[in-house]
């Protein structure tokens, strides 16, 4: 009980501290760098909670992103409907496709269901490539009104740092109770074993479908809402590299660790705009950290057994824990 | 009628020797897949590796012949390399996480390339550009010939290798169950080292072809054109059969050329691609799934 306090505390401060940074860092560079860090922070969140919560390897999150972003800006643009339905109806719409897709997946096993994420990843962008009419093909979408609340516009970079901060916190705050619920609990004895977990009384196909389509809602409305900041969508810009690039960052934080996905987004989208010979070399960064990280700490940074915990153990004399069952 | 039966043969031919590239790169691919089921992602990116050196070599001058060579040879050692360092450490932990250490040695890969060459399209000449031959309207190149010609020896030579020699019977073995295996004293690690080198070699030679065919090389080779296809192939056939491998390959290759030829060339990739999904989630085995009984 006193951790789950310390936690909230902690979550607080950063909370807190996060609303006082614009002030500190006035640089505009900085202040869109960390927007952009707390709309990828959700598509990590969103992957965690598939790969790591379920352990559904989906290589093909940019693909929501990228059918919540057209959904919402062939809205704002052509319809002229208001951002908040706009974006609203991207996360549910993007939803609902995770749900058909998951439908199809529900009883793929490991290797298929990657192979189909890929597919619709691919076919998703040959579609925003060429459906002319629609999505304006190579060209993209330009000229996406920025973010409105009731005449209130987030324009700037630092109105928007706020929208997109309270946007990250909902966010954070909805996936940890879905983790901590029955769903959550389901979702993890689907990863650790599904014919165990269909045998208590779980409907592992059901809670499949409900994982894509909650994780999906989630990939989409941040999707929505970083073509409303970038006021563009481009159909290169939800490529299968990106979808792999993305699910770095949930992988390098440490699968099923929901701090874990913010560190490893930050590293991977600050890390590059730092320097730009760094930019040159990031795949190589990554490889790198991806092979090591794999080979001495396969559960992230701040997953089991990572990294933090490993400090944390240095830091403080801990009582020897009981040994966790079957893990 | 006529016409309409010569552009099917056209587009016959055209499938079957993009396929035959495809079996190539499918081949290696596979064995790996069928041994460790590891999802090589970094299969493409280390025969690219091979193909780029033997462009570096074509264009300093060196004889064609030998800087083929050389490129398999590339292609051969890299392989040894990765598996020993990123492979090996993680064989038994699971199935995501040797996944994510081939995406990361694929990156490796991938991002040498654009250090070393850039991202630019470079012409790929061997000097093998020989003449169409004619046969009742259908123009088959002697290029293609080649190249179904070279896919054909290779696949032979496997086969021999897999049915006739030690290694080869070791590598079978190894496929079907590691443990028992090592208890008959196969080496486990130098086989699977040797299966992964292979699996480079034959990928650089698919590559070349591949250049050779497209006239071009450039970095996509590597992952969308060699990894995603070679997996496609292996779905489509069957994991960890070589038959599987090559026949899904040379479906890939026709169904891409039919769809290219018959539907829309814009949308091919997806209505493949579609294709594929509808396949795999009727028929989850492929075609000629590895007869190794499976524990339930």
């Amino acid at each position: 009980m006193k951790m789950k306090m310390d936690n909230r505390l902690i979550g607080l401060a950063a909370v807190l501290a996060a609303c006082a940074l614009p002030f500190v860092i006035t640089d505009e560079y900085a202040i869109r760098v960390l927007n952009v860090f707390f709309i990828y922070s959700v598509v990590a969140l969103s992957i965690n909670l598939i790969v790591g919560f379920c352990g559904q390897l989906d290589m093909g999150r940019a693909a929501f992103m990228g059918l919540g972003a057209y959904w919402s800006a062939i809205l704002a643009v052509r319809f002229h409907v208001p951002f908040l339905v706009a974006f609203l109806t991207a996360g549910i719409f993007a939803g609902l496709v995770g749900a058909v897709l998951g439908f199809l997946c529900r009883k793929s096993s490991f290797d298929y269901l990657t192979l189909i994420t890929i597919g619709f990843n691919v076919v998703c962008q040959v579609v925003f490539l060429n459906w002319i009419p629609v999505t304006n093909g190579a060209m993209g979408i330009p000229k996406v009104p920025a973010p409105s609340f009731f005449g209130f516009a987030f324009d700037s970079n630092f109105r928007f740092y706020y929208l997109a901060l309270g946007f990250l916190v909902a966010c954070y705050i909805l996936i940890g109770r879905i983790t901590k619920s029955k769903l959550g609990r389901a979702f993890e004895a689907i990863r650790d074993d599904a014919i165990a977990a269909s045998y208590s009384g779980i409907n592992t196909q059901k809670y499949k479908i409900l994982n894509f389509a909650i994780g999906s809602v989630f990939t989409g409305l941040a999707g929505a809402l970083l073509v409303h900041y970038t006021q563009y969508a481009s159909p290169f810009n939800y490529t299968l590299d990106e979808s792999v690039y993305q699910l770095q960052m949930a992988i390098l934080g440490g699968l099923g660790s929901l701090p874990g996905s913010l560190l490893g987004t930050l590293i991977l989208v600050v890390a590059p705009e730092v320097s730009r010979s760094f930019y040159e070399y990031r795949l190589v960064f990554v490889g790198f950290m991806m092979v090591i990280m794999m080979i001495y700490w396969p559960n992230g940074l701040l997953g089991k057994a990572g990294v933090g915990e490993k400090l944390i153990g240095i830091v403080r004399f801990r009582k020897k824990e009981p040994e966790e069952a079957g893990r | 009628m006529e016409s309409g039966a010569n552009m099917f043969l056209q587009h016959l031919i055209n499938g079957l020797s993009i396929g035959s590239i495809y079996a190539l790169i499918a081949m290696g691919y596979n064995m790996v897949y069928g041994i460790l089921e590891l999802l090589n992602f970094a299969h493409g990116d280390v025969y690219a590796v091979g193909c780029f050196a033997a462009l570096g070599l074509l264009t300093m001058g060196v004889h064609p012949a030998l800087a083929l060579l050389a490129g398999i040879i590339v292609g051969f050692v890299i392989n040894l390399f990765v598996e020993k360092f990123a492979y090996r450490p993680v064989r038994y932990s699971g199935r995501v996480t040797p996944t994510i250490t081939a995406v990361g040695i694929a990156y490796i890969m991938r991002n040498a390339i654009l250090k070393i060459w850039g991202p630019e399209t470079f012409a790929f000449d061997i000097g093998v550009r020989g003449s169409n031959l004619q046969i009742g309207g259908i123009i088959i190149g002697t290029l293609q010939i080649y190249i179904l010609l070279i896919a054909v020896t290779c696949m032979v030579g496997i086969t021999l290798y897999l049915k006739k020699t030690k290694t080869g019977q070791g590598i079978i073995a190894i496929s079907q169950s590691i443990p028992t295996a090592a208890l008959m004293g196969v080496p486990v690690n130098r086989t699977i080292s040797i299966v992964y080198g292979i699996g480079g070699a034959l990928g650089v030679i698919g590559g070349i072809l591949f250049c050779v065919y497209y006239d071009s090389i450039f970095i996509g080779i590597g992952f969308a054109l060699g990894t995603i296809k070679a997996w496609m192939a292996s779905i489509i056939g069957g994991v960890g059969s070589l038959k599987g491998a090559v026949m899904g390959a040379i479906m890939l290759g026709l169904m891409e050329s039919m769809v290219s030829g018959y539907v829309s060339t814009l949308y091919k990739d997806a209505i493949v691609w579609l294709l594929l999904i509808a396949f795999v989630l009727i028929k989850p085995q492929g075609l000629f799934p590895a007869q190794v009984a499976e524990k339930i």
